[in-house]
């Protein structure tokens, strides 16, 4: 099992909430050489099932479309401790899992790796559509840049 | 009795799978009780508009994170329809494998994950370790084995990788598949606790039952418990042959309702449920031996009526699938796998796909033009069938239950909801979050 384990959050046929998908599959196929020591995953719409993917690493990253509050297009860097999830969620669908649950239930079962970092994207465009809206799509160096920068 | 009820469990925003349960009880009568789907549109079937015939599985296999195999076989089935493609028994085996895998791995959540929380009175399963952490990792643990073997036979775990129209692009050796049977005889105890657990804690459902209509698959020709092959067929349909796939628009029969963006459906009455509990009401002779046994564990029987006793028949597909593999990879091993080559010729057509989803049957159907590009989809989802089942729930339910209280008379509607093993909708997970350090 590799290290370190980087995963790209998303539904491609979203417009922006593929954004995670995107970035890890530029990365993959910029980097993917360079870090013999890193798994690039799309995860696609990721679920209860990135409990497993995580287990055992010493590092997870993940990319993924999020509400910040920020400006379309920006890009911050920061670990579970820092935010706070907003979703009401009422479990009534596996549809709901909220990754921040699931890392706190990866910590509870003792598997969760000891480095956790997450990179947010602040969508422009959530709606049916594949492709990135021209901002993100402009900025797809920039993301790939600032998560690559972090994984000597 | 409580004379007055007011519920209203409501989504606020429009990331996630939205499903509203609205009642409104004044002096004893029931004034409101809906159960609404505000849900936007996903217009799937605009997007796949003049895509390759080899592009709309990659597609449609986006529509769910959870079942996301489901909707490659059922597309793949339909496009194969379309281009008259016959696929090879060995090609047969390995998808039906592939698809066991994912009704695994979507019972043991559902009913690990979701409905035992509401068993043990947890608000959801992360405060559910400290309580019972022993039960909690031996769901774990079998939901990783069926993620291992999603992986092994789909290529990866979610939007499967090896399916391509006419075949599959990568088999497992022989090692992997025996590796595989090995790890699910092992897992079979793990199932066998699930399932005792589950009981020590299955008065906790309420007793509840109502007279149901129930559609699933049926296939006669050889008998099998079938999740893929077959006609669709019902609880209503008296022994009738089951009717062809590509009939289904006639079996489901979609409407507009006001209270929903999602479509209803109906059969031979108001309304009908799909699932777990369809299946084994229209197909429980067929189980394997430990899914019998799993049945008789809960005295669930053909002709149940109680909607939460799927989750209960999810407990029993879960047997079933693990039991019936162990024995289909014998039956790979011993015919030895061969590698295939796919030869492909567009043309022009319609055709359809209907496979069992976790949480019951879905059709697709898809039109080509003579180079194979796609004009024009129809998709019909489980969930969709089950909403107007659902509302008819809820009008019995309510009379029946409320005077528990507002507060239980709640619990029970999520219960309810939650037993029909819900896919509103998974199109955005995005992250919403504040700043907090």
């Amino acid at each position: 099992m590799k290290d370190t384990i980087v995963l790209g959050l998303g539904n491609v046929l979203m417009g922006d909430e593929g954004i995670g998908v995107r970035i890890v599959q530029e990365l993959q196929s910029t980097c993917g050489e360079r870090f013999p020591q890193v798994d690039f995953v799309d995860a696609g719409v990721g679920g209860m099932r990135l409990l497993h993917r995580i287990a055992g690493r010493r590092r997870a990253i993940f990319i993924d479309c999020a509400r910040m509050d920020a400006e379309p297009g920006t890009i911050r860097r920061f670990t579970p401790d820092q935010v706070r999830t907003r979703k009401g969620l009422v479990h009534r669908s596996l549809h709901e899992a909220d990754l921040l649950n699931i890392l706190d239930l990866s910590r509870q079962l003792g598997e969760c790796p000891r480095e956790v970092v997450l990179f947010g994207i602040e969508p422009e465009r959530i709606a049916e559509g594949i492709g990135l809206s021209p901002r993100l799509e402009s900025r797809l160096a920039a993301y790939v840049q600032a998560v690559a920068g972090g994984l000597a | 009795m409580s004379k007055n009820i007011r519920i209203n469990v409501h989504h606020l925003t429009r990331v996630e799978g939205h499903g509203n349960i609205v009642v409104n009880v004044a002096n004893g009568t029931v004034e409101k009780c809906q159960w609404q789907v505000p849900e936007a549109p996903r217009f799937f079937e605009a997007m796949v508009r003049g895509r390759r015939w080899d592009d709309i599985q990659t597609i449609v296999s986006r529509i769910c994170g959870i079942c996301s195999i489901t909707h490659s076989l059922a597309s793949t089935k339909a496009v194969e329809d379309a281009l008259g493609l016959e696929v090879s028994e060995q090609t047969d085996l390995l998808r039906i494998l592939m698809h066991y895998s994912e009704q695994l791995q979507s019972h043991v959540l559902h009913v690990g994950y979701l409905v035992a929380p509401d068993l043990f009175r947890a608000p959801s399963v992360v405060p559910l370790v400290p309580k019972a952490p022993d039960a909690v990792k031996t769901i774990i643990r079998v939901h990783r084995v069926a993620n291992t073997w999603s992986d092994l036979l789909a290529g990866r775990t979610t939007h499967p990788t090896t399916l391509k129209p006419g075949g599959l692009t990568k088999i497992p050796t022989e090692k992997e598949l025996r590796d595989l049977q090995e790890t699910l005889k092992a897992t079979v105890s793990d199932l066998v606790t699930i399932c005792e657990v589950v009981l020590s804690v299955a008065d906790k459902m309420p007793a509840f039952e109502r007279d149901t209509e129930y559609v699933s698959l049926r296939q006669n020709d050889p008998p099998t418990y079938t999740f893929y092959h077959g006609g669709i067929t019902s609880t209503d349909c008296n022994g009738d042959g089951p009717v062809p796939i590509q009939q289904w628009e006639s079996v489901a029969n979609e409407y507009v309702h006001p209270q929903s963006t999602a479509k209803w459906t109906r059969w031979h009455r108001d309304s009908y449920a799909v699932g777990a509990l369809a299946r084994f009401n229209n197909n429980a002779d067929l189980l394997s031996p430990l899914g019998k046994k799993v049945a008789a564990m809960f005295g669930l029987k053909k002709g149940c009526c109680n909607p939460f006793m799927n989750n209960v028949a999810q407990l029993v597909e879960a047997a079933h699938v693990v039991e019936t593999s162990i024995g289909m990879i014998d039956e790979l091993l011993t015919r030895g796998l061969k590698s295939e080559k796919v030869q492909v010729t567009p043309k022009a057509g319609r055709g359809s796909g209907c496979v069992e989803a976790p949480r019951g049957i879905l059709f697709h159907s898809y039109e080509f033009d003579k180079d194979g590009l796609c004009t024009g989809g129809n998709i019909c989802i489980p969930t969709n069938q089950n909403h107007a089942n659902i509302q008819k729930d809820f009008e019995t339910f309510v009379p029946a239950f409320m005077d528990r209280g507002q507060d239980e008379l709640r619990l029970g509607l999520e219960m309810l909801v939650r037993s029909y093993d819900p896919c509103i909708s998974c199109s955005t997970h995005m992250l919403d979050i504040e700043f907090v350090k």
